[in-house]
This record gives C-alpha cells, structure tokens and sequence, in this order.
C-alpha cells in the first residue's frame, strides 16, 4: 500500500533520501520542460506561449490520473495523502502575490531554483529575494498572524466542498484540461500573429 | 490503409486517452469509501489478547508532567463534557466523528471517555481502518479522577503505601487534584486551605511544562 512513507515501509532518514531523489528528478524535469528560461516562463503571461499552462495542466492530469486509479485498484490510501489546510483569503492574497513576482521576475519559487543551478544570474537574484521574503515574513508575522490564520476552511478538497463524487471531479479536470491545451494551441497562434505585426 | 489513430501526433493521442480515462473516472465515481472498512478480525484479535494497548492513568499523568508531545489524546465524549473537563493537552472528537478527524494514521493516539466502553469501541473503528497505534486510556476519565484528581489513603496505611501516596500526591497536585486522607468514614484533605471548601473544584493545572496540543509534523511543501 503507498503512501510507502506513512505505511513505515522506510523511515525518516531514508524518506529523506528519497526526497532527494525525487526532487533532482522534479528539477530535471522542470529544466527539459525549459522552465529555467524566464522568457518562456514569463510568455505566458502575454499568452504568446502556452507552455507553462500545457506543462502545468499535463502535470495536474497526469498525478490525478494516477492517485485516482491508484486507489481505486487499492495500491494507494487516499486518506494519508498530506493537505494542506485551506485559508481561503490570506491564500488568495498569497496566490497574488505569487502571481506578481511570477510575472516581474520570470520565475516561480521552484524554476528559480533550476535556473540557478543551470547557471543563470537573473535566477540566483531570485534566489536571494527568495530568501530576503522569507526573512521579512518571518520578522513580521507576529504582525499579520491574525490574517495568515484568517477564513480557515480545514483540510477540503473539491469533491467534498463541491459535493460531487471523485469520478465526476477528474473527469471536469481533464475536460477543463483538454479545452485549455486546445484554447492555448489557438491563442498562441493568433498571439503571435498579432505580436508579429506590431513589431513591424 | 493506414489506422486513423496513426495519423494522430503522440500528444493528441495522449489526450484521447486521457479524456477516455476521465470518462471511465466518471462511471467509478468515488474510488473509495472511507466509512466501509474491512477487518482482520483475527489480527485484531490477537492485538487485543496481550493487553498492550493500554494506557494506565499514572503512566498518561507522567508523559504529561515530561511534557512528552509525541501522542494525541483523544477526548471521546460529547462537547459539553469535555468543556466541562477534560484531561489536559486533550483534544475532544466525539466518536461518530473520528474516521472524519485529523488524526494521521502513522502517529500514536491515546483514547479515553468516561469509562473504558466508548474507547474500546473507537478502539475498534480506528484499528480496523489502519491506524497503527492506538491506545485506550485504562479505567478513563472515572480512573483519572480516582486515581489523580482524588486520591486517597487510609489512615492506617502501611509506611509503603504512604511514601507511595506522597509521588502520587505530587502529581496530584500538578493537576490541580485534591489527595485525601481516610479515616474511617470521614475523609479529609491533605491540604489544610482546601478543607474548607466542601466541593473541591478542579482548577487547571499550571502552564508552566505542559505543552498544549501536541504538535502536528509539518508537511508538505
């Protein structure tokens, strides 16, 4: 049964190792889907270039895919599967913000990694503002502890808070997916077109 | 003549198939119910033989004065109840709510409610849907205020029993208890002010080295 880790098949120290293990693989990735480039990243605010949404969305597909059958055929419990819990405003505010820096600096927390092990400067600046935010959270959370724990929804997810059953929720995702990978095929092409001739 | 589906690029295949996965997702509906659980009646069988899922109330009193965080304590009685008192560090998940609750399967729960009955039974529930350790308060909430609210010793107790009354009237003490001292058929308080109140009431232990809810391992990312 998976999750291995939550099962005791292996034990702290080695799920470190595994950890390791899994995030060289989640980097490499990142990396041959070229999102150590904050051009490519940044595109996709201007629509000109989909890929991070094809990247991201194939991802999402992928992962729900395989925990849905996983459980249903009884090779994964569900239920250990960590959560986050849900505070709905001070994430939105987050998300934004997030959002913000994603456009200004052309990376996401994760790619500025990989652009900065691949070498890159603008990424390893990032990096170092990564850090500076983490330090000034830290100094003034006592601040803004009220909000951060503000409108807490508890560990929910979409089939509970929706009230629809699983099946009916994996099949809107990849449905919803399946539009975007087509919506974004037509908006690059007309975004680039339209790019295309205000240079001129 | 060629297959149509050889004329497709590798991506559009993948999203057919995808798409068929998502149909197939749609007639599954839920993958699973986490109220339906299945049981190895003989392996919990044999967990419950040997005793070793209980807890006695001395032992819980100890862990809590160490400030040990390592286990959840679980309060298994209704609301009221348990704003009423509660054993410190407790938290309250009535018994119709636990499958529901927050509680991780790998971390070690300790269960109590009035008496042993109601925790046997969640015993059984969260055994049986995989949690790997789960204890049972012995004697519950009714054992801990006998033997660590109220404690008492006979006037007539051997020197043994009475440097044994003296630990467990330190512990007592810590939490807020009343030992008392029986002669005969009249009872009386080892503590001179509190004699005077008829109804001793239970005040909340000190702060000081109890930790409160034992703290949930961070996850995620």
């Amino acid at each position: 049964m998976m999750p291995y880790y939550k099962f005791d098949y292996f034990s702290f120290d080695f799920s470190l190792v595994v950890a390791f293990v899994i995030g060289i693989g989640f980097g490499f990735a990142l990396e041959r889907g070229g999102f150590g480039n904050a051009r490519i990243l940044a595109a996709q605010f201007y629509f000109y270039n989909m890929r991070v949404l094809k990247v991201m969305f194939t991802a999402i597909v992928t992962a729900m895919l395989g925990v849905f059958y996983l459980s249903w055929i009884g090779w994964l419990d569900m239920s250990l599967i960590y959560l986050t819990d849900t505070y709905i405003l001070p994430q939105i505010i987050g998300g934004l913000l997030l959002g913000i820096g994603f456009v200004i600096g052309g990376y996401c927390p994760g790619t500025s990694v990989v652009s900065a092990s691949t070498g890159r400067y603008d990424g390893m600046v990032y990096l170092l503002g990564i850090f500076f935010g983490i330090f000034v959270f830290g100094e003034i959370f006592p601040l803004i502890e009220n909000f951060y724990n503000s409108t807490p929804m508890g560990k929910v997810t979409l089939p509970q808070f929706l009230g629809l059953s699983h099946g009916l929720v994996v099949f809107l995702v990849v449905m919803m997916a399946l539009g975007a990978f087509a919506a974004a095929e037509w908006s690059e092409k007309v975004m680039t077109k339209k790019l295309g001739r205000e240079k001129e | 003549m060629k297959c149509p589906i050889e004329k497709l690029s590798i991506s559009k295949r993948l999203a057919i198939f995808a798409a068929l996965m998502g149909i197939l997702a749609l007639f599954i509906g839920n993958p699973v119910n986490k109220n339906k659980i299945t049981v190895n009646a003989k392996e919990l069988a044999l967990t419950a033989i040997g005793n070793q899922d209980e807890i006695s109330v001395m032992e819980l009193a100890e862990w809590l004065i160490e400030g040990r965080a390592d286990f959840t304590l679980v309060d298994l009685r209704d609301e009221k109840s348990f704003n009423e008192y509660s054993i410190p560090a407790s938290v309250n998940i009535p018994i119709e709510n636990l499958l529901d609750s927050d509680l991780m399967r790998n971390e070690k729960i300790i269960l109590y409610g009035e008496d042993d009955i109601a925790s046997a039974q969640a015993w059984f529930i969260l055994k049986s849907a995989n949690y790997k350790s789960v204890y049972i308060l012995k004697g519950g909430l009714n054992e801990w205020k006998e033997k660590i609210l109220y404690p008492k010793l006979a006037e007539n107790a051997s020197s043994e029993e009475k440097a044994e009354f003296e630990k467990i009237k330190q512990i007592s003490l810590h939490f807020g208890g009343v030992p008392q001292i029986v002669s005969g058929t009249t009872t009386s308080n080892v503590i001179q002010n509190v004699q005077t109140s008829p109804a001793p009431k239970i005040t909340p232990p000190p702060a000081s080295n109890l930790k409160s809810a034992p703290k949930k391992k961070r996850e995620g990312c």
